[in-house]
């Protein structure tokens, strides 16, 4: 067994964490799609859904995401003013604020849940992001949902 | 953790929750940190509501003391709850049990 994390969870051995990442169709995803041609090299533990927009993204879809036993979520979105749909990435930089304390308050770390911006040009920013972020969830250990005793 | 999961997420469709959090741009001053505060209370009391409604769906009629229990909330804090679900048509009373009022979905 591994380190304790802050709420008392045990990061297991061996453990390899799911990441369930938003990405916006016109920038995000296209960086992660630049990662893959450009042959940057990222763990294999993100799960891509793309979205039109992040501000298509409810809060309801993360919290699912959570609750279907995903360590982590990544929203990854357009630079701020950058949004095709020019407000997209602010209403869903807002929306995360709730979003984390929702986390927070149904007892979860709210580190699970990342909001960064990548561009259609940062394929190298995406690969990295996605090391980091695995390596996080790797210390935080696995979501209380895929621990029998959550069930309760 | 996974009936406050559930109830996060019934709480963020409520038409509440989205009323106030969904809010852009609006023609009147507000004072940003109290309409936080605000935003939070209510995310917070729809939670509350959301689980005290899925305990109820759960389990059938209940008390206030058997809510409590299951859901770990203060009765006084329940009995609020109530008041406002009660108000607003989602749960009523369904008899007596032990001299108190038990509650049910409508």
């Amino acid at each position: 067994m591994g380190e304790k994390t802050e709420r008392g969870e045990k990061a297991e051995e061996g453990f390899e964490p799911l990441i369930v990442a938003f990405c916006c169709n016109w920038c995000s995803y296209a960086g992660a799609d630049l990662a893959g041609t450009s042959r940057f090299e990222y763990p294999p533990n993100i799960r891509v859904i793309r979205v039109m927009c992040t501000g298509r993204i409810d809060p309801t879809f993360v919290l699912e995401a959570l609750r279907m036993g995903a360590d982590g979520v990544l929203v990854a979105g357009c630079h701020p003013g950058d949004c095709h749909y020019q407000k997209g990435n602010f209403i869903m930089e807002k929306r995360f604020g709730y979003i984390k304390k929702a986390v927070d308050s149904i007892g979860m770390e709210p580190e699970r849940v990342r909001l960064e911006w990548v561009s259609a040009s940062e394929g190298g920013k995406f690969a990295a992001l996605v090391r980091e972020m695995t390596q996080q969830i790797k210390q935080l250990g696995p979501s209380p949902f895929r621990l029998p005793q959550s069930s309760a | 953790m996974v009936r406050k999961t559930n109830a996060a997420i019934e709480a963020f469709k409520s038409q509440r929750l989205r009323w106030v959090a969904g809010r852009s741009q609006t023609k009147v001053e507000i004072d940003e940190k109290r309409y936080q505060q605000a935003v939070d209370s209510i995310m917070q009391e729809e939670i509350e509501r959301h689980m005290i409604t899925g305990a109820i769906k759960e389990r059938g009629p209940l008390t206030v003391e058997e809510i409590s229990q299951l859901i770990n909330l203060r009765p006084s804090r329940i009995v609020q709850h109530l008041i406002a679900l009660r108000k607003n048509g989602i749960v009523g009373e369904a008899g007596e049990k032990n001299r108190q009022y038990l509650y049910q979905l409508v």
